[in-house]
């Protein structure tokens, strides 16, 4: 459940999917759940010229298993903090 | 549930028409909305029809032709969205990203536009217009509920990572001495590997397997240690006793 903890703090910043399909989509974090769906609020598509169909969307959700990667702020991330949590959950710990 | 977008066929009795679900599996409907229109990819609006939202799937019926009707399944949807931009689409819409089987690389624009038949399989893109853009933000708000009801399938095994290995010390400490236990790990039993099923479970056998090539070796060093004990004693008593 750390990357679902991890996000719910980010509620409100602006991230950046990534879909495993290659398609980048900018918004900000509305809500996460525990499956790691994703809502996206004022969405606009990365690369409109790859992507025509999207454009400005006003709500989307995203479901958490295409997702290849979630771009942070810079001050959103705690490396330190992150290493820890994540070798401690992954033990089992 | 196939990935991706099907046709859909199966509908209950000969007048209304609702879509025939997997009750038997708790499949449930959960929404009906009536007067939608349906573009797959690039291609030009399917009206009218009516939209089925169930606890499974996405149903959308023609009101036209009985023999028409199209599904995707929860687990396909990759996206959804409301778009209301003029600029992406003339009219107020759901749009939603599907999953396909095989993701090629955009292979599905030349598809929609040349085709007559159309690979559904192969669609990407798919975008639902209600006559009423007022429901646009509750279609949105039950799409997301019944994805959420839509997890990935978790196999046993994987949770909690249980069979995760984190570094070869894990692997040294049990396989021992170098020669050997390559030796029998590759002569070993091919009932071990046999019994794993898939990526996850090569971890666990891969630990398995060196469990079993310490145990051998265990094994082997005890007998030789009786051995020759017992053959010392033996001639020591012998010798006595022929004397």
């Amino acid at each position: 459940m750390l990357f679902f903890s991890y996000f719910k703090d980010l509620v409100g910043r602006e991230v950046t999917v990534e879909l495993k399909n290659d398609l980048a989509i900018r918004g900000t974090l509305h809500s996460v759940d525990q499956y790691l769906n994703i809502k996206l609020e004022n969405t606009r598509v990365v690369d409109q010229d790859k992507n025509p169909h999207m454009l400005s969307v006003r709500n989307c959700f995203i479901r958490g298993s295409v997702v290849r990667y979630v771009q942070l702020p810079p001050d959103g991330v705690d490396i330190e903090l992150l290493h820890d949590a994540t070798r401690r959950e992954a033990r089992g710990g | 549930m196939v990935i991706g977008l099907r046709q859909f066929m199966a509908r209950v009795g000969t007048g209304a028409g609702e879509p025939v679900l997997d009750t038997d599996n708790g499949e449930e409907l959960v929404h009906v909305q009536p007067s939608v229109s349906i573009a797959l990819g690039n291609r030009s609006p399917d009206t009218p029809g009516t939209l089925y939202i169930t606890t499974k799937q996405v149903v959308w019926l023609s009101d036209l032709d009985r023999a028409k009707g199209y599904a995707v399944g929860f687990l396909s949807l990759s996206l959804h969205a409301v778009s209301r931009d003029p600029e992406a689409y003339p009219s107020p819409c759901i749009y939603t990203q599907i999953e396909t089987e095989a993701d090629e690389d955009d292979s599905e624009d030349s598809d929609s536009e040349c085709n007559d038949v159309l690979d559904l399989s192969k669609v990407t893109e798919m975008r639902l217009i209600p006559s009423d853009a007022s429901q646009l933000d509750t279609l949105f708000q039950i799409f997301c509920e019944c994805a959420e009801l839509n997890p990935e399938p978790i196999e046993e095994g994987e949770e909690g990572g249980h069979n995760w290995v984190f570094s070869t010390d894990q692997l040294e400490d049990e396989t021992g001495e170098g020669d050997d236990a390559e030796c029998h790990f590759h002569q070993n039993p091919t009932n071990l590997i046999g019994h794993s099923n898939g990526d996850h479970d090569l971890a666990r056998t891969v630990l398995e397997l060196s469990h079993f090539c310490k145990n051998l070796q265990l094994q082997i060093h005890d007998q030789r240690f009786e051995d020759a004990e017992e053959m010392e004693r033996v001639s020591d008593s012998s010798h006595h006793q022929h004397q």
